[in-house]
């Protein structure tokens, strides 16, 4: 294998657990978004577009649906010869084996594979958020500051500040401590979870975390504060562009509804960025004589006889006639018959929702219909609720 | 794996199809939405268990090259997988074939090297989503030495016929004769150019055929054998949809057939999808304003005015107050705001600016070439 100046770890082992029902069988990252998108085709699209040409994807929470929606890489040009988008789920060395214990073990038990590729850099990502982010420009920050860990921050609203990771900088950007979750914040500059190593630099530490018997092996715990003690060049690299977090129901269908404002906050029409995706080769959508649609995103493969308003509506979704779906994110393959209202609901893949039924409220909590959960003809499902196939 | 491959022709005559094959094959013409009509023979190739496909090209075959590349997207991308059989300049042949026939010789070696047993033989201007599995059944049960789909019923494409073959099927489903370019055809079983054949056969009665100075594969081969009963022809009927595309009108009607839940049902059944290249479009935008009523849009459009009974390819932008009515669109057109259309094909890239008025008789659309501004 050819030598690679930087190649991207993605962690994509979380369980997600925020998202419920949505992450009981699939990996968070496999999770469906924007229509025609799942979580991880932002960053591997990110890794393609930055020129990154190796990916690992390190795995372990339900992985069947992920590895087969990553496959090949093709859909990401990540099909090649020297490089490529590999799948790293933990596997068993002699006599011993292990779970991922934390992030940076999960790094750390993958580091043949990254010494495969001598690289000078490792760009660790995760498989969270929904933004178009040039890595290579954050690579070049990296470079020409000398650092030995670039951490990429927002700066988000001081109010907002108590609830992320909270770097304090001097005024050349180089970290001067690391703070998760300050009650009384001396930043606004918030961890987005991406980092840029030298590998050199993270490889020792890496070893050194796994050597310490009380550490979580936690990049925000462990590593990044062990190098600061150490004294090592830690830089922060502003990124101002649209970033959401997509760990919970609400933030997930917030981030879909974002993508109905017009301009859209985060620019998916740009062909010099294009977010790739594996697609499901359906014909172009239908709207039928006495359907409605307005203020939405509607995907190829659907049929849509009803009213649909302010929604997002996956790959063959089907809206019967008198049906009515307002402030829904509706996933590939679900079914709403005739004369079913939903309302501000995420309906998961292949769920059906018999006629006459009221899903969701005007107002509250998002609802969640499963995938592959059924409500019954005329049946009410309240906000917040989330209806499980396994339960029913 | 079957012990089958595919061969397709895509040099058919084309001159009833005007402005729209003046730059590209007939394989390569945009239809449905987001698909090129290759997509379909390819892809029922695919379903059928076909890993080894020729396409014979002829003329203008740079966008075809283009849209089917690797083959990656019809899973054509293995060891045998998608071959590109461009003409080519030989010290008989000046690389402009006068038929399928023609089209044969100058690819033997392809049929040579190829090592199934059978193959299917198909023009590349018919639209279906055949499985042929049932056909390759049938065509070795009954120890046809060439097997011919064909539909009843008759169909008009406005071309006189002069595309149009016809064959009689006896009860045994032995095809006994065979009309070409019949204005008025006697029989009602219409060829839909797919045929089955060992592999060997065929390259046999191309060698003798080009021997004797022949050109032309449905005359000189199968007619003449038919007629003097030297070969066993056998006709298999296809029940479901096919549709020829060949004149301005066939391709206007085929696309606006779509708005029909029977015909799309058809020809995108569930477990054989259409594979075509993939462009990463979002899903189509509607605005608060947007009326959309019996039409289908694919991938990328972004709809702000009125689309009535029409059909939306990839990435087309209707403008606020725009109006369009049974009209098909291919991609990244845009229709301007307040201008109207009816009955328009308009072709990639065209745009029809602001207040434009386009309005054609039902029985005689307009077409808009690639990348006109009117």
């Amino acid at each position: 294998m050819r030598k690679k100046q930087c190649v991207a770890m993605l962690l994509a082992g979380g369980q997600g657990s925020r998202l419920g029902i949505l992450t009981k069988n699939v990996a968070k990252p496999a999770v469906p978004y924007g229509g025609k998108y799942r979580i991880i085709d932002f960053p591997l699209s990110n890794c393609t577009n930055s020129g990154i040409d190796v990916v690992g994807v390190l795995t372990q929470y339900r992985p069947l649906e992920l590895n087969a929606y990553i496959g090949s890489g093709s859909p990401w040009d990540l099909d090649l010869a020297n490089g490529g988008v590999f799948v790293l789920p933990p596997y068993q060395t002699g006599k011993t084996g292990e779970w991922y214990k934390g992030t940076a073990n999960a790094i750390y038990q993958n580091i043949p594979f990254i010494e495969q590729w001598d690289p000078d850099y490792v760009l660790v990502l995760s498989g969270d958020h929904i933004y178009k982010m040039d890595y290579n420009a954050m690579l070049r920050a990296h470079i020409a500051k000398g650092a030995d860990l670039t951490i990429a921050v927002r700066e988000v609203p001081w109010e907002e500040a108590p609830r992320f990771g909270i770097l304090n900088t001097d005024e050349n950007n180089q970290i001067t401590e690391f703070e998760e979750k300050p009650a009384h914040p001396k930043s606004n500059k918030a961890s987005m979870g991406v980092y840029i190593f030298s590998w050199s630099k993270m490889r020792k530490y890496l070893e050194l975390d796994e050597a310490d018997p009380n550490s979580d092996n936690d990049f925000g715990k462990n590593i990044i504060p062990s190098m600061l003690a150490d004294g090592q060049k830690l830089f922060t690299y502003t990124f101002d562009g649209y970033w959401k977090d997509v760990g919970t129901i609400e933030s997930l269908w917030e981030a879909n509804m974002d993508l109905l404002e017009m301009p859209m906050p985060i620019d998916l029409y740009d062909k010099r960025w294009r977010i790739f995706a594996r697609t499901s080769g359906m014909p172009p959508h239908y709207v039928d004589a006495g359907a409605k649609v307005v203020n939405s995103l509607i995907t190829e493969g659907c049929e849509v006889k009803g009213v649909v308003n302010h929604s997002v509506l996956f790959a063959g979704v089907e809206v019967d006639t008198g049906a009515e779906i307002t402030d829904a994110v509706v996933m590939p393959g679900a079914v709403i018959e005739r004369g079913a209202v939903v309302r501000r609901t995420i309906v998961a893949e292949n769920a059906h929702i018999c006629a006459g039924a009221v899903v969701g409220e005007e107002t509250g909590k998002i609802a969640v219909v499963g995938p592959k959960a059924c409500i019954g003809p005329g049946e009410k499902v309240a906000a917040g609720v989330q209806v499980d196939a396994d339960a029913q | 794996m079957k012990d089958v491959m595919g061969l397709i022709y895509t040099g058919e005559n084309d001159i009833h199809l005007g402005e729209l094959t003046s730059l590209r094959a007939v394989a390569a013409l945009p239809i449905a939405g987001r698909y090129r009509i290759i997509d379909f023979q390819l892809s029922s190739m695919v379903h059928t268990g076909i890993k080894n496909v020729g396409v014979i090209t002829q003329k203008n075959y740079s966008s075809l090259m283009d849209h089917i590349g690797s083959g990656r997207e019809w899973d054509l991308h293995g060891k045998q997988g998608l071959t590109i059989l461009p003409p080519f300049l030989t010290r008989e042949n000046m690389g402009v074939y006068s038929g399928l026939l023609d089209a044969l010789k100058s690819n033997t070696n392809f049929l040579r090297l190829s090592t199934q047993e059978y193959i299917v033989l198909t023009n590349s201007h018919t639209v279906y989503n055949i499985d042929f599995t049932d056909a390759l059944r049938q065509h070795v049960e009954s120890g046809a030495d060439v097997t011919m789909l064909y539909s009843r019923g008759a169909k008009s494409s406005g071309t006189e016929g002069e595309n149009d073959t016809y064959l009689s099927v006896d009860d045994e489903g032995r095809v006994t004769g065979m009309e070409i370019g019949s204005a008025v055809p006697t029989r009602d079983c219409a060829c839909l150019k797919i045929y089955i054949t060992r592999r060997e056969l065929l390259r046999q009665l191309v060698e003798q055929g080009a021997a004797n100075g022949m050109h032309d594969f449905e005359r000189d081969i199968l007619q003449r054998n038919i007629n003097n009963d030297s070969l066993k022809v056998y006709g298999y009927e296809y029940k479901g949809l096919a549709c020829q595309i060949d004149s301005i009108q066939s391709y206007f009607n085929f696309n606006m057939s779509l708005l029909d839940a029977e015909v799309r049902r058809q020809l995108f059944p569930k477990e054989r999808p259409v594979y075509t290249k993939v462009r990463d479009d979002l899903p189509a935008r509607y605005i608060d304003e947007s009326q959309c009523s019996n039409s289908l849009v694919a991938n990328g459009c972004v709809i702000e005015g009125t689309v009535i009974n029409s059909i939306l390819f990839r990435g087309v932008k209707i403008a606020k107050g725009a109006v369009v009515k049974n009209s098909i669109i291919m991609q990244d057109a845009q229709i301007q705001e307040g201008a109207e259309i009816d009955h328009c094909i308009l072709d990639k890239q065209s745009v029809i600016r602001r207040n434009g008025r386009l309005i054609a008789p039902a029985a005689y659309p307009i077409v808009i070439a690639k990348n006109v501004v009117i």
